[in-house]
């Protein structure tokens, strides 16, 4: 199949153009843009219940995830996340892992696994329902990214690297990473108390320009206030 | 302090070096990432210039940060989607809308201008205004687009982002009459007379808002 | 015809327009960023300049419905000037702004896309079937024809997709269409378990010859996205 990302770093949306009946593309729930009608579209719970009801839970993933599946040759696909911005893709081969931001997956070829049960996933984000992802297989997966992609590469432009937790998207095995609350980094934002997370080692960090939490605490005073019944 | 203006014009961060031993401050909240020769100090600058920075809709903290024992890197950014431009502070000094303030080098004092001339519906009514020699790095919603006067001009206010203090200005309603400044969906403009930059931002955060907020389930409080 | 240049494409997209002497433009209520002083802003209801009584009775009720339903807002501003001059707009959202031509052709847009237009042309709302009621964004479309000019915006990039037979878009990334095109609003498939766990809302099904406008982004996931992180 040949897949292209379109309008990369502002609204940028996958498109994929499968070559032969059967070829498949899995994406998050609610992500499809555009199909030929003749696609086929099926939901299911990828991995089984289990692993499912965990990405929802922790994962902040939602329960299902929809595969396409091509009926002939040629046909097309649109793919696109909710929030503004860019669209980056990996290729893992077996034996490499990606650590993920949770909300930030968008599609997969069918031979990548995602895997929520890992220890030192925990405490990397406060309370914003969102989760380290372990992406891992053979295969291509898209991440998606609130603002534009700015990728640092620890070990060699750097020695370290702190980043905000609400702005860390992915990063490549190889690296060291611990969470801490920065004292005076009080920020106004949902997500809180200034969390950041540095990295060192011998790696690749990607990072997001905007921040989902800043965006939330943005509109929240422009909603009406309920009316209060009793 | 270099600053390079990256992923113009609506994913936009300010990447910020410093020379060792260098410092600048930041809004707090601004920082999505530093190198980790870099620290972090707050700084109120007491009391009373906090709280006015707070009715300023601007946070009570904001942030110096220093380069120790090497260069330093320090990548700003907004809440919002947008751009951000570099404003040069010596010859000339600027007046800024009180959200867009994202950072400046040390030697630029940024400080509320309380005034009568109360300019923002619905954003706050203060201004922010630079003293001093440096950069003073804006940030908008919307793309940023320099509008050289000369003579005069209207502009809405919620699309304002900074301008040359030497300029005359104006508040007044868009149009004649109460009614028609609610329908238009227009709110106060500015009259700007004289000769100089402004720097306006192609989006209204009150707009889009309101726009948004308006599809959302309604708040506890 | 005015001319026009649209900068900071596709994510903040800003009109600029310079009128004529006489010229006039109507822009949605609240696009306007910035103007020349001497041109003249004047609130209008959304009705032909020639209507009468009932014909600005019947505007007056359909913007009623479309400021309800569909997000259009009642009124419009009309800017002109004697001396002709220039006039900035700009949407509420993030996203391109399309320049269109019309000709005689009848295109259909989604609600909200409207930013201005000049010339004869006559809009009108088509209804797109009771289904279409569950979807916030696909209950109207906007009919437009006659000829002039019309400035559309768009939440995102715009990719033109050309239908041949059958295409499937779902209803919050369609900005506009030709009217030549048959459409249909439905679930988006994938049986009980599709419609409840897919994700996906409603989708419109287009059968035909004909382009298809549709928008990088979307209103309603937006709004989903951001609701978990909201406070109470």
């Amino acid at each position: 199949m040949q897949t292209e990302i379109k309008f990369n770093p502002d609204f940028a949306m996958v498109r994929v153009q499968f070559d032969a009946p059967g070829e498949q593309l899995v994406t998050e729930s609610g992500a499809m843009v555009a199909r030929d009608t003749a696609v086929q579209m099926t939901t299911n719970m990828r991995g089984g219940l289990g692993s499912a009801l965990k990405r929802k839970l922790l994962g902040g993933e939602s329960l299902f995830q929809n595969t396409f599946t091509a009926t002939a040759p040629g046909q097309t696909v649109f793919v696109a996340p909710a929030p503004e911005g860019a669209i980056e893709f990996v290729d893992l081969q077996p034996g490499q892992e990606l650590f993920l931001q949770s909300g930030a997956y968008l599609c997969s070829t069918p031979g990548i696994q995602l895997d929520t049960k890992f220890q030192g996933g925990k405490g990397f984000f406060s309370g914003e329902g969102l989760f380290l992802l372990r992406v891992h297989g053979q295969g291509r997966v898209w991440f998606s990214t609130y603002g534009a992609i700015h990728t640092v590469n620890i070990g060699q432009q750097y020695q370290g690297y702190i980043c905000d937790t609400g702005h860390m998207v992915a990063f490549t095995q190889g690296l060291s990473y611990s969470v801490n609350k920065v004292g005076g980094l009080k920020s106004l934002f949902l997500s809180g108390e200034g969390l950041v997370c540095t990295f060192q080692g011998q790696g690749r960090l990607w990072m997001q320009t905007r921040n989902p939490g800043a965006l939330a605490s943005f509109v929240h005073p422009f909603r009406r206030v309920k009316v209060q019944t009793n | 302090m270099q600053v390079n203006i990256l992923y113009r014009s609506s994913q936009t961060i300010a990447q910020c070096w410093l020379q060792p031993g260098e410092s600048m401050l930041a809004e707090s909240g601004a920082m999505m990432g530093m190198s980790t020769n870099v620290q972090i100090q707050t700084q109120s600058g007491g009391m009373m210039s906090g709280l006015k920075r707070l009715f300023g809709g601007e946070s009570f903290f904001r942030n110096t940060f220093t380069a120790h024992g090497g260069n330093g890197e320090v990548l700003l950014t907004t809440p919002l989607c947008g751009d951000m431009v570099v404003l040069e502070c010596g010859r000339s000094q600027w007046l800024l809308q009180n959200s867009a303030y994202v950072g400046s080098s040390y030697g630029v004092d940024v400080k509320t201008q309380g005034s009568a001339k109360g300019l923002f519906s619905g954003a706050g009514l203060f201004t922010l205004a630079t003293q001093g020699q440096g950069q003073c790095i804006a940030g908008s919603f919307g793309a940023i687009e320099p509008l050289p006067i000369n003579g005069d001009l209207i502009i809405d206010t919620g699309h304002l982002v900074a301008w040359e203090a030497h300029l005359q200005y104006r508040v007044t309603k868009a149009t004649n009459g109460w009614i028609d400044s609610f329908l238009s969906g227009e709110g106060l403009v500015c009259h700007f007379t004289g000769q100089g930059m402004v720097y306006i931002q192609s989006r209204s955060t009150s707009e889009y808002g309101s726009t948004v907020g308006a599809l959302l389930p309604p708040r506890e409080n | 015809m005015p001319h026009h240049i649209i900068k900071h494409q596709p994510v903040f997209g800003l009109l600029e327009v310079q009128l004529a002497p006489g010229e006039v433009i109507v822009a949605e209520a609240g696009a306007m960023v910035a103007r020349a002083p001497h041109v003249e802003m004047d609130v209008r209801l959304n009705a032909p300049t020639n209507a009468g009584f009932f014909g600005k009775l019947k505007a007056f009720v359909i913007a009623l419905i479309r400021k309800v339903v569909a997000g259009e807002t009642f009124f419009v501003n009309h800017f002109s000037s004697p001396h002709g001059g220039w006039v900035w707009l700009a949407p509420a959202l993030s996203g391109a702004i399309r320049h269109i031509v019309l000709q005689g052709q009848t295109m259909l847009f989604s609600a909200g896309a409207f930013l201005a237009s000049t010339g004869n042309v006559a809009m009108r709302p088509r209804f797109g079937g009771c289904r279409s009621l569950l979807a916030k964004e696909g209950a109207f479309f906007l009919e437009t024809s006659g000829s002039g000019e019309i400035w559309i915006t768009s939440y995102g990039a715009v990719e033109e997709v050309y239908c041949n037979g059958s295409y499937v878009i779902d209803t919050g990334h369609i900005v506009g269409f030709d009217a030549s095109l048959n459409y249909t609003i439905k679930a988006p498939g994938g049986g009980l378990v599709g419609m409840l766990g897919s994700g996906e809302g409603l989708v419109c099904e287009f059968q035909g010859q004909g382009r298809i406008l549709v928008q990088s982004r979307n209103l309603g996931a937006l709004v989903n996205w951001l609701i978990p992180m909201l406070p109470g």
